[in-house]
């Protein structure tokens, strides 16, 4: 498959909006962090090695596709174009590490966007699994057969004492990286979320922005993830995250229960506002975008807002980011080109929706 | 006075500004420097990295005469050619081997970083990944084993010890060859 279908297309499997709480649980996502024996790690490694890398990583997951009952397309970084990188980034499937590397690298992604495996970023393989919803169990356990048929081909650094041996001394171990993204308005209203994160911070695990490390919490998107790769099983990893999301999910449940309960029309008014802007606004920057997008996901969840579909804005909190808006445009665009070409974007795709709605009840 | 900025409300907040050398004051009321000059703490980027983190642990844990920590520092990969200094300084390893060079240094690294932690006791690779697996199943069975007897179902307890004896052979065999899935 080409990859034109990775970058036309703004929906990936994971937005699909179902999944177990999928009204606060946006996503799970597994990484594996993986070395080759016989190479330097790609900060310290030569072209010639990267290259060698590359062609056998590679190799090894096309030739196997049978056996996981997955197709892969391989991606050279090198022959794509900065536009098109960007846009990989924007929808997670490279890191802007792999997209700024000058050495040879790859990913392979599965035709759903389910599955990458980053060839040569910080590590030598990344497998990352996406799942929609709260599937933590299930988006390992992916990760774990890909990580099999690697092990069954290439030969692993690996050292009894440390694990698997891995660039960053943070991942060293398992190598195993278990997130989940939350969607979580209420906490935040609230201001609940600083306790909440100095909390999390004890107990081995991080909360960070939506964007990874060092963002900020974009449309009160929040990222969990484990702290901890050695002297933890995998399995506890993960039993520790699952328990510490569904606290969060329980917590924030109530928190929204009770702005129901205090503040209803305050509420009401504040949601349906935000669907008045996107639905009418002429130049909208990011953050007013994700803050609406985010209330108008509230009203959704909360059941206020009815005749908007959820997976509409997983969607729309994707295509509003530069690369993607320039992709749709055709061009480059500066900042207020861009907000005002994101308006316009926002404005069709709910309309569209509303079209959609109003054919559907006609034909009823 | 009223507030320079709405001309409405009267000024309660005065805001010093330094430009080329200059101050200039400025008299808002509260709505309008909140919005105009919202708290504000100017940062440098990257305020704590990992390698400032790493050095810093080096420094306190080795209370040794400069020179000799400074050779401690010298100490290179043999694969890689990197220093442990260099490791420090990027927060990376250089290649799979610089765990070996740097071992002894390591435990105190790893134990910061991972809550106390410096041994892995998760998932292995190949054949090593085999037997761990056979060893975590034995384990369980022993447990099993144990319930059955405090429970007095002997029959179930004999039945569990073959099966752990068999694994044990396994084991002393070579158990890759024996557990293809």
């Amino acid at each position: 498959m080409s990859i034109e279908h990775f970058l036309d297309n703004s929906i990936s499997s994971w937005m699909a909006g179902v999944g177990k709480h999928s009204d606060i649980v946006m996503s799970t996502r597994i990484r594996l962090a993986r070395n080759l024996n016989g190479y330097r790690f790609p900060l310290a490694f030569t072209e010639d090695e990267a290259h060698k890398i590359d062609q056998s990583v590679s190799a090894t997951l096309l030739d196997a596709s049978d056996e996981l009952q997955m197709q892969f397309s391989s991606i050279h970084i090198k022959d794509v174009s900065e536009l098109s990188r960007q846009v990989l980034v924007e929808k997670h499937l490279i890191s802007p590490k792999l997209a700024n590397s000058p050495m040879t690298g790859s990913v392979l992604l599965s035709n759903d966007e389910s599955v990458s495996v980053m060839v040569n970023e910080e590590d030598h393989i990344r497998i990352q699994c996406l799942f929609p919803g709260l599937q933590i169990q299930e988006a390992y356990a992916q990760a774990d057969v890909l990580d099999r048929v690697l092990d069954k081909e290439l030969s692993y650094a690996f050292d009894e004492q440390f694990g698997y041996l891995t660039s960053c001394p943070t991942n060293t171990g398992t190598g195993l990286r278990a997130s989940v993204m939350m969607h979580l308005p209420a906490l935040t209203m609230t201001k609940q979320m600083n306790r909440i994160v100095t909390i999390i911070s004890r107990l081995g695990m991080v909360v960070r922005g939506i964007y990874g490390e060092g963002s900020e919490a974009l449309g009160n998107v929040y990222q969990v993830s484990n702290q901890t790769t050695l002297g933890k099983s995998e399995e506890d990893i993960l039993a520790d995250l699952q328990s510490i999301t569904e606290q969060i999910i329980q917590k924030e449940r109530e928190a929204r229960d009770a702005l129901l309960k205090h503040s209803a029309n305050t509420l009401e008014d504040r949601l349906y506002r935000s669907l008045g802007t996107l639905s009418f606004a002429r130049i909208m920057a990011t953050d007013e975008a994700a803050r609406c997008l985010s209330d108008v996901r509230l009203g959704i969840d909360i059941g206020l807002i009815e005749d908007v579909d959820v997976s509409i804005l997983n969607e729309c909190m994707v295509f509003m980011q530069p690369g993607f808006l320039q992709k749709y445009a055709g061009t480059s665009l500066n900042t207020s080109e861009r907000d005002m070409f994101r308006a316009k974007l926002l404005r069709e795709r709910l309309q569209k929706e509303e079209k959609q709605k109003t054919k559907g009840e006609e034909s009823e | 006075m009223i507030c320079e900025n709405c001309k409405q409300r009267p000024a309660k907040v005065t805001v010093t500004q330094v430009h080329n050398g200059e101050h200039f004051e400025r008299h808002y009321c509260e709505v309008c420097a909140n919005s105009l000059h919202p708290f504000y703490v100017e940062y440098k980027q990257d305020p704590l990295s990992l390698h400032q983190l790493l050095s810093n642990w080096f420094s306190q844990t080795e209370q040794q005469p400069m020179q000799q920590k400074q050779q401690k520092n010298t100490i290179a990969c043999d694969e890689c050619g990197w220093s442990i200094q260099r490791f420090l300084d990027e927060g990376k390893f250089g290649c799979a081997n610089c765990y070996n060079s740097f071992r002894p240094q390591l435990p105190n690294v790893f134990k910061r970083l991972h809550n106390g932690n410096m041994k892995h006791i998760g998932k292995a690779p190949g054949a090593l990944g085999e037997k761990i697996a056979i060893k975590k199943r034995i384990e369980a069975i022993r447990s099993q084993m144990k319930d059955a007897i405090d429970t007095e179902s002997f029959e179930e307890a004999a039945k569990l010890r073959d099966e752990a004896r068999d694994l044990e052979s396994q084991l002393s065999t070579g158990g890759d060859q024996t557990d293809v899935n």
